[in-house]
């Protein structure tokens, strides 16, 4: 283990979970682990959420939809809704402007309000506005919809049939040579020649991920206000700044004139980056002439959000001594019937489908595939987790059949430090090595195991941001207390309290003389999003600057004061240092501010350019990494897995808040339970989410945990962030279907390439046993 | 939700009345955590809801009685599988009570509303058939009691008439000790509605009785009065015939997304077999304790 | 009985007597009628747990009682944990354990683990698990929060 690895923020192997050592420590200089900033509101029910805010003379909505995915619109007749005590009025296509305004991060393929036909189940085809929520529920439950059920395509197979229906109207690309398909877009990615690669051994399987939805515990909220000459919005959205320039486009405004409000989100895990009903709602407010608000069920945003499913084929050559020779990847990922951001999810998350491994010669080819099914978008990993399930599932196949250590075949092609394992992309650019051994190291890799039990190790990488722009503007006032602004959201990663540290640290302010204000557009600069594990280097570095812009002026006014020479004085970390003495940053911004007081304001942009040339581009800012290993039981008369022991370990390059690291990696690895043992959308013939709601469809619980899990990180201050930091938070998530299914095949014997392992598919595999 | 409109009656004989004169217009609220889900989703419409929690009568509780032990129907799960009594008499009904749910749904739920709700996969239902519980109806005639056994008709159809309600559930104290025992299937350790649901109880002269549910219209109980299924020592060939013939009874749907019929049906051998096991294990700790 | 009805509902140690419509929630009632927006709301069939308040002393998923229920009772929300502004000490340990992330989780999860602590002085970590069991956190503190209830539990007893 290096100098710079740390064991500060992980448990003790053999601890029980809940025993961690993990507590808010520290006066919160980076490096510290306090409270975090805005715990107080939420631990006391303070915090404001979107639908606990209400604006006077407010109407409510409610969205109605048709209880299959395809169908034609016959008629809508809303005259019994009209008879309900406090209802205003309907809206469907035929009250918006024509032709159907449409919007997306991607293709403006998609409408305000279904218009012809619906194309998922949860396609609203008519909103009700009413004084009440419960005249809005009622009336929207009498608006009677006459439609005609159509053809339609739920599965990648049925999707690609040359007879299947097509999703897309072919009007929305007319010159698009997949116009008359269900291919969106093909990714293709590649270096050397995998035709002509020599192997020893090749292993080719089919693999498949199942179609999830992200569960955030507060569903999307929105409020719309007509405001002035403009509108105001409020929504549980990641990308505030995006969402205003999308309402500005669709109604034609200035951006100065819509103002979005983004309280922080009570989770988002990138479902609430894009988005989704916000122009339906202020259509409806400009209608109304009042504000109007939609909320959510959880049964809606299971219809609004959820990640791609997969079917992955991974054709991998291996040397004798298990070098890899080439990787071949065909990767159809099931999209669903509105692109949102769903095909730079393929784009992206394929493209580093060969790991972090040194291979001479790859092809990725990588479908987003249109299907009759909820609009699939970012979730955490951002379409990594399912090639990653395939590719190091591989790994394995060919390590068992070459009769090589499965960590050992890792180590093997691990690209190292500066190694360009992506031949047109960022170099490696951590001692990955390290979290492999710490990993291996944890689960105790090697060890004898009982009958039943076995072990799986798996790695994950992702391209961090390929492009960013992020504005800070910091304040420092007169008694050294500071107000930092930021467009990132904070939606449960921390990163208010990441900038309240470096703010404090730099500026030498106690931390609860930090305030970070977010979450509205009109006060806050520009930021371009909040995604990618992106925040803390992009975001963060904006704010370094700008307090590096306030530490500018801090020494030209210590000179002033003190008849030196600017060179002479230097500011590091809240000390303002003159050639003689030190002096806190107080004695130097009072005596320099004088008598009319005032503040010093810095400011700082963070961009990261787009590359023309590049497949993605952009390089990648960062990489995320990760490795997982775990030790399972199986059941083998029921199916059940009991995973036994489980070790995340990260590269986050340096930890700015310890705590917030391991809550990180330890919540992603149990959300990544959830895809890889339980979670599953289900369909009945007309493509209607049959599982729609929390009776049926399973996510992990307090009684599902690992019965141990350990979470390290690896620091060595090689990321490009502040202080050496790198992105993190969807490490963790991205290998752990990986890690968990490699050790149910080790304590079975059986294979299972479908996910997730439920006890029954567990169960069906060992009856097929040879 | 649907706007009804809600009626708290102090007497037992004031609840029979409202029932006996909406019938099917009327639902019963005990617990609500079926119910109110139920409302919710507009799978059913009462025009009036009828709160049995404010009926002198059938106050919650459990008490000795004429070497029964009577549950009222509005005790919830919790208290059920605190119940020291339950615990040591009836373990398996103590155990079907403490995996209803959570702690929340636990503290509401009571007994009278899972037999009501008439659920295939309602956990309690097998320990009460295993334990020969009798139901307490209280209706326009008077009052009348049946066995449990003749309860269930089908998922969410009960002999309940018209104007009917449970009032408690008895409990015959057994003479000898038995050992029970609840097992059941999920998709996950957390809770969950159960894909099967297996009870066993074996008691001091060998019978066994075996309830099943979630694999059919409504739970089974099958009884071995022979000793052979609770006897270690007979020919194992024997003992799987008789499980065979005791299980014959399952027909799980293949409409239902929580599991296949043949992971169902196999699941139910495996927890028929642990059930047997941890059962006679049991009856042995009982006696040895005696 | 149809229309509103009036209760009466001692609300986090005050009396409070007001109408209600008959088929809304207390979960409803609270937010909409009583401001109460600590409590949240989710799936609204009792699985998720965010909606949990103590009523008459036990807890419950306030979007499956109906608010003419609890007539007459006593209900707590995560509102009535903070006395005079100052957090409880569950509370404190839900921020030193780093237990919050997106924090929409926590009333439910608070009013829970506060309900489990005054059945459980001591509890194990096993206790605690099923204790929350009817919590759900997508964040997936859940470590940090049974290691919250543990050391509000071990503090509780050094203090006594």
């Amino acid at each position: 283990m290096s100098a710079g690895m740390s064991a500060a923020a992980g448990a003790a192997p053999g601890a029980a979970p809940g025993t961690a050592t993990g507590t808010a420590t520290g006066s919160g200089r980076v490096g510290d682990s306090p409270r975090r900033v805005g715990g107080h509101d939420r631990v006391t029910g303070l915090q404001r959420y979107v639908a606990d805010l209400h604006l006077p003379d407010e109407l409510h909505a409610r969205l109605v939809t048709v209880p299959v995915a395809r169908a034609r619109i016959v008629t809508i007749d809303a005259s019994a809704a009209e008879r309900v005590p406090g209802f205003r009025f309907v809206m469907t296509a035929a009250d918006l402007p024509q032709p159907m305004p449409r919007f997306g991060p991607q293709f403006r393929d998609r409408p305000v309000i279904a218009v012809g036909e619906t194309k998922y189940h949860g396609d609203p085809v008519a909103a009700v506005a009413a004084d009440t929520r419960d005249a809005a529920e009622e009336a929207a439950g009498l608006v009677r919809v006459d439609y005609e059920e159509l053809p339609a395509a739920f599965t990648v197979a049925a999707a690609l049939d040359p007879a299947a229906p097509l999703v897309q109207d072919p009007s929305l690309r007319p010159n698009d040579p997949l116009v008359g398909t269900n291919v969106l877009r093909e990714h293709r990615v590649g270096w050397g020649d995998v035709e002509a690669a020599v192997a020893d051994l090749v292993v080719e399987q089919r693999y498949t991920f199942p179609m999830v939805t992200h569960f955030a515990i507060e569903p999307h909220a929105y409020i719309v206000a007509p405001d002035g000459d403009g509108i105001a919005v409020w929504s549980s959205i990641q990308h505030p700044n995006w969402l205003q320039k999308v309402l500005a486009e669709l109604l034609r405004l200035p951006l100065s004139k819509v103002r979005v409000h983004s309280p922080d989100p009570g989770g988002g895990f990138g479902g609430k980056q894009h988005t989704k009903y916000e122009p339906l709602v202020a259509f409806m407010a400009l209608r109304a002439g009042r504000p109007v608000r939609l909320v959510l069920t959880l049964e809606e945003t299971f219809q609004a959000v959820r990640r791609a499913a997969a079917e992955v084929r991974v054709r991998t050559g291996f040397q004798s001594d298990g070098t890899l020779a080439f990787q071949d990847i065909e990767a159809n990922y099931l999209i669903g019937a509105y692109a949102d951001i769903a095909d730079r999810v393929v784009g992206k998350g394929s493209y580093p489908g060969c790991g972090p491994y040194r291979v001479p010669a790859a092809r990725i080819l990588a479908r987003s595939v249109l299907s009759h099914t909820v609009p699939s978008t970012a979730f955490r990993g951002f379409g990594n987790p399912q090639v990653n399930w395939a590719v190091e599932s591989n790994l394995d196949e060919g390590a068992r059949a070459l009769g090589i250590d499965r960590l050992e075949l890792r180590l093997r092609n691990l690209a190292r430090p500066g190694e360009a394992f992506i031949p047109f992309d960022t170099p490696c650019d951590g001692q990955w090595e390290q979290s492999v051994r710490r990993a291996a190291e944890l689960i105790g890799w090697g060890r004898p195991l009982p009958a039943g039990h076995g072990l799986g190790i798996a790695v994950g990488i992702k391209s961090g941001p390929t492009t960013g722009l992020s504005y800070a503007t910091v304040r420092l006032l007169v008694d050294g207390s500071v107000i930092v602004f930021a467009g990132t959201s904070d939606m449960g990663q921390g990163a208010r309290t990441v900038f309240a540290q470096i703010a404090a640290d730099e500026l030498g302010a106690p931390l609860d003389a930090v305030t970070v204000v977010m979450g509205d557009t009109a006060i806050v600069p520009y930021d371009q999003q909040t995604s990618a594990s992106r925040s803390t280097v992009l975001m963060g570095n904006a704010v370094l600057a700008a307090c590096r812009e306030i530490q500018g002026k801090l020494r030209a006014m210590a000179a002033r004061l003190h008849g030196l020479d600017e060179a002479t004085v230097m500011v590091d970390r809240g000390v303002v240092r003159l050639p003689e003495r030190e002096l806190t940053i107080l004695e130097v911004l009072v005596p320099g501010l004088g008598r009319l007081g005032g503040e010093l304001i810095g400011n700082g942009e963070m961009r990261k350019d787009a590359e023309p040339d590049h497949p993605l581009g952009g390089s990648a800012a960062f990489f995320e990494f990760n490795c997982t290993a775990v030790e399972a039981a199986v059941d083998e008369e029921t199916g059940d897995v009991t995973l036994v022991h489980y070790a995340t370990v990260s590269d986050v390059g340096k930890a700015i808040n310890p705590l917030q690291v391991r809550m990180q990696d330890e919540g992603a690895a149990i959300q990544g339970l959830g895809h890889t043992l339980m979670e599953h959308y289900i369909f009945d013939e007309s493509g209607r989410i049959r599982n729609l709601g929390a009776i049926d469809y399973r996510i992990p619980t307090s009684l599902d945990l690992p019965l141990e899990i350990v979470s390290e990180h690896v620091e060595n201050e090689d990321g490009p962030g502040p202080y050496g930091s790198k992105g993190m938070s969807e490490g963790a998530l991205l290998c752990v279907a990986s890690a968990v299914g490699a050790a149910v095949r080790d304590a079975t014997g059986v294979a299972i390439r479908d996910l997730p392992l439920t006890p029954e598919r567990v169960w069906r595999a060992l009856q097929e046993r040879p | 939700m649907h706007a009804f409109s809600y009626e708290r009656p102090a007497t037992l004989a004031r609840a029979v009345a409202l029932l006996e004169a909406h019938g099917p217009e009327a639902r019963v609220l005990a617990g609500g955590t079926d119910l109110i889900i139920r409302l919710r989703d507009g799978s059913l419409a009462p025009t009036v809801v009828v709160d049995l929690k404010r009926i002198a009568e059938l106050e919650p509780g459990i008490r000795e009685a004429d070497g029964r032990l009577v549950i009222g129907a509005t005790t919830v799960m919790t208290d059920i599988a605190a119940d020291a009594r339950i615990r040591r008499r009836f373990e398996a009904l103590a155990e079907a009570a403490a995996v209803v749910g959570s702690v929340q749904i636990r503290n509401r739920a009571t007994l009278g509303g899972n037999i009501c709700n008439a659920s295939p996969a309602a956990d309690t239902a097998p320990a009460l058939l295993v334990h020969g519980a009798v139901v307490v109806i209280a209706g326009p005639s008077g009052s009348r009691r049946i066995p449990i056994d003749g309860w269930f008709v089908r998922s969410g159809v009960t002999t309940l008439g018209r104007g009917e309600l449970v009032t408690a559930i008895e409990l015959p104290l057994p003479a000898a000790p038995m050992g029970s025992v609840h097992l059941r299937r999920t998709r996950r350790r957390g809770h969950d509605l159960a894909s099967v649901t297996l009870c066993c109880g074996v008691d001091a002269s060998g019978v066994t009785r075996l309830a099943y549910g979630s694999v059919g219209p409504r739970p089974v109980l099958a009884v071995d009065a022979t000793g052979v299924l609770a006897d270690r020592d007979a020919a194992p060939d024997a003992r799987t015939g008789l499980l065979e013939r005791m299980l014959a009874e399952a027909t799980p749907s293949a409409r239902s997304m929580r599991a296949s019929p043949d992971y169902r049906l196999a699941m139910l051998r495996v927890l028929a077999r642990r059930g047997v096991d941890i059962a006679t294990a049991r009856l042995a700790a009982a006696e040895g304790r005696r | 009985m149809s229309g509103r009805i009036p209760i009466q509902v001692t609300v986090n140690g005050r009396a409070r007597a007001f109408e209600v419509a008959a088929h809304h929630t207390l979960l409803e009632v609270l937010r909409d009628d009583l401001q109460l927006t600590g409590t949240k709301e989710c799936c609204l069939v009792g699985e998720c747990g965010a909606c949990t308040v103590r009523l008459d002393g036990r807890i419950v998923d306030s979007c499956l009682v109906l608010a003419v229920e609890a007539d007459g009772g006593e209900v707590t929300t995560v509102e009535g944990l903070a006395s005079d502004g100052r957090l409880s000490r569950l509370q404190g340990a839900f921020l030193d354990e780093g237990a919050v992330q997106c924090g929409f989780c926590i009333p439910g999860q608070i009013v829970a683990a506060d309900d489990l602590l005054r059945r459980v002085a001591r509890p194990t970590v096993g206790e605690i698990q099923e204790g929350l069991a009817g919590n759900l956190c997508r964040c997936a503190c859940y470590g940090q929060i049974t290691a919250a209830v543990a050391a509000a539990a071990a503090a509780e007893a050094g203090a006594r």
